[in-house]
């Protein structure tokens, strides 16, 4: 009975959701060709939170919807976002990495404060909210499984039939043009479909962060950079990933359990720094 | 556009192409025909619009005005796969930020091949490993992109471009960042895939000689438009690469390449004129060399004479544009000869006498030289070693030469300090002779 509905749809959620993070974080760095992007750092994820959050205070999650209409909004949120960020970060006809990593802090720490606004006026669901807020699997139920599930689902179908293009992309745009991409398509899309996975993830478990970074990253060291390698790859691991972190946040402490959140961040933000460092100015394009 | 009866011949037609950046306009008016297989150079200028027209030829820039026809079809109605399969591009500099193997890379190529749902067949492998076997990469396949030299990664990007299978092939300065030996390679390489594959080349070069070198057609460009298109021959002439660059260049024929290259003339010019004084030369045998390029230089106006034609004196005197009395090759100088220099002596208000080689068939040059100083015109001569026995007339040479200096010709040891005299004659024609 605990397995069945408890332990069950927690793990699966946790898999779905690390995958469908991983996943956003590789189709991010391949799309601006920068791998110092994640959908936690360019706003993505602020995005999506704002927009599940609106969906919470309104009391969205009860209406006929039902728990679509959280991921909807939060995708409609978090997909205005990214196009915001790489409008800001856009330089001429590139995004460089400092003005993308700029504009998604500040796009980031506006939104941010905008959810901070609606928990000041939330009222009733304040608890609702903030519990959601802090990153979690502790409350899952079957239905948000289920929510998930096919989100994540098309969001892995539709990167893996972009992974060619995604290959080309990261050569830069007019190279990709020379080889038949279709550029400015196959990035609407695939921006479109990295934040469908993020608001998906979000709406469910709230802000974790770094796996969309670490993940890619990882994977990229392990299987090289071919995209139809590194999606099935970023896939398997960001699920494991996220399932073991989540496990770690259950048993580490005893009685009380951590936010997943926490767990992520602090393998991750290391990680992040490791990164900058080393490949100071190298990525400054 | 082409007429149907012809078109099968022409590769690309760009039919008066205009294009504005929002700083300014970088195209105007732009028109000319590449037939297939033919190997066409884009020269000129920084800033004359050579990347431009590449960027509207291939697409990334979409023309204000005009159109540019693949064969019959108008590139704008293509879709990217379809252009991409025509038309291979060969960019500048490419900045692969992941490590993809040179393997990976050319399979890139074949992508305009492949549906979405599609992978990468055995046959596309085939065409990938033979263009990589045509630009001498296959060797390198496994090494990330990464981790090979510059040369080696300008021919796996041919090699790429090649897996396109397109007809036409365009390059963005594919020499630019390479050293000699892999520059003629990859122009060697080029050259062989118009010839043999008939594929149709247009390249932006930087260096003028390169593509003449190489190209059967070369288009001058000049401030956004076609300043002249033609064969090498017809483009790297001194008056259009001096219009268009602004340097002056010496244009010759290399029986060895058997191509025509410009070499720009040393020295900057300066900017005081003194055309308003005529210096003639009396030399030969090269010694005139050197110093009809610093009095052009400086701003004189120069004539020399009597030059045999063939002497090194010559050829560089045609190349300044000096007015010269010449003679027939290997001659010695004959009356009429003679007397065209004496005409040049007349017209000029100084006379620079250089330690050229005497012998029984130039002596009159040292007649000539007499008749200027009894013209009462001021005469320099120019005794780099005065001990150096450059006498083959049994002394009447060193006889004249004697004469000369009796007469009052001024001695001087080295070219500047004849310059230095000539200055001084110019700027005070009365005390001139006593400067010395």
């Amino acid at each position: 009975m605990i397995i069945k509905e408890i332990r069950l749809p927690r793990v699966l959620a946790g898999a779905l959701i690390g995958s469908g993070l991983a996943l956003a974080g590789t189709v991010f760095q391949g799309v601006f060709r920068n791998p110092m992007a994640d959908p936690y750092v360019l706003g993505v994820s602020s995005g999506a939170a704002l927009g599940a959050a609106l969906a919470i205070v309104m009391r969205l999650g009860y209406s006929a919807v039902g728990v679509y209409s959280v991921s909807i909004l939060s995708f409609l949120i978090a997909t205005l976002t990214v196009f915001a960020v790489y409008g800001l970060a856009k330089v001429g006809s590139r995004a460089p990495v400092i003005t993308l990593l700029l504009s998604g802090v500040a796009v980031s720490i506006f939104l941010s404060s905008l959810v901070s606004l609606l928990q000041v006026f939330s009222g009733w669901e304040l608890h609702r909210l903030i519990y959601w807020m802090m990153g979690g699997f502790s409350y899952i139920e079957w239905a948000d499984v289920l929510g998930v599930f096919p989100l994540i689902t098309i969001g892995t179908l539709v990167t893996y039939l972009f992974s060619r293009d995604l290959n080309i992309m990261t050569l830069g745009d007019e190279e990709a043009q020379h080889l038949g991409v279709n550029v400015e398509r196959s990035r609407k899309i695939l921006l479109a479909v990295g934040s469908l996975m993020t608001a998906a993830a979000v709406s469910v478990s709230g802000l974790i962060g770094f796996v969309g970074l670490v993940i890619p990253h990882l994977t990229r060291m392990l299987v090289g950079p071919d995209h139809r390698v590194l999606i099935p790859s970023s896939f398997l691991t960001g699920g494991i990933f996220l399932v073991f972190c989540d496990t770690l946040a259950r048993s580490i402490s005893g009685s009380t359990e951590l936010p997943v959140g926490i767990i992520t961040a602090l393998s991750g933000g290391p990680f992040f720094i490791y990164l900058l460092r080393k490949s100071r100015g190298r990525y400054a394009i | 556009m082409p007429s149907r009866g012809e078109s099968y011949l022409v590769g690309i037609t760009i039919d008066n192409v205009s294009f504005s950046y929002d700083s300014g306009e970088a195209l105007r008016d732009v028109s000319f025909e590449v037939m297939q297989g033919e190997f066409v150079g884009i020269i000129g200028p920084n800033g004359a619009g050579k990347s431009t027209l590449l960027g509207v030829i291939s697409r990334i820039l979409r023309p204000g005005s005009g159109a540019v026809y693949l064969e019959e079809m108008d590139i704008q109605e293509m879709s990217h796969k379809s252009l991409a399969r025509e038309m291979g591009f060969v960019a500048q500099d490419s900045n692969i930020p992941f490590r993809f193997t040179v393997l990976d890379l050319v399979l890139m190529g074949r992508n305009p091949h492949l549906s979405r749902f599609g992978v990468e067949t055995s046959e596309d492998l085939r065409i990938a490993k033979e263009s990589m076997t045509k630009t001498r990469v296959a060797n390198l396949a496994e090494r990330a992109v990464t981790e090979i030299s510059g040369g080696e990664r300008q021919r796996v990007l041919i090699a790429r471009a090649l897996a396109q299978t397109p007809r036409v092939l365009l390059l963005d300065e594919p020499t630019l960042h390479l050293d000699v030996s892999s520059q003629l390679e990859v122009m060697d390489l080029l050259k062989s895939l118009s010839w043999k594959e008939k594929l149709t080349i247009i390249s932006v070069f930087h260096d003028f000689n390169m593509a003449a070198r190489y190209c059967d057609r070369i288009l001058l460009m000049s401030k956004g438009r076609v300043e002249a298109v033609g064969p090498p021959g017809t483009i790297l002439t001194r008056e259009n690469i001096r219009t268009v660059f602004g340097v002056d260049v010496h244009v010759g024929h290399s029986f060895l390449t058997n191509s025509v290259y410009a070499i720009p003339i040393a020295g900057q010019k300066t900017k005081t004129s003194r055309k308003e004084w005529t210096v003639h030369l009396i030399c030969g045998g090269g010694s005139g060399a050197i110093p009809m390029r610093r009095l052009v230089n400086e701003g004189w106006e120069v004539t020399a004479g009597v030059l045999n034609i063939l002497d090194t004196d010559y050829e560089v005197a045609e190349s300044l544009g000096i007015s010269i009395a010449p003679e027939a090759p290997f001659s010695p100088i004959t009356e009429k000869a003679h007397e065209q220099n004496l005409q040049l002596i007349k017209g000029s208000n100084a006379v620079l006498v250089t330690d050229f080689l005497i012998g029984r068939g130039n002596i009159m040059n040292l007649q000539a030289a007499i008749f200027a100083l009894k013209s009462g015109l001021p005469l320099i001569l120019v005794i780099g070693d005065p001990n150096s026995d450059r006498d083959f007339t049994n002394g009447e040479g060193t006889m004249i030469v004697r004469q000369l200096i009796d007469m009052g010709a001024n001695v001087t040891k080295s070219l500047d300090e004849a310059l230095g005299v000539l200055e001084g004659l110019r700027r005070d024609p009365l005390g001139g002779r006593d400067l010395t």
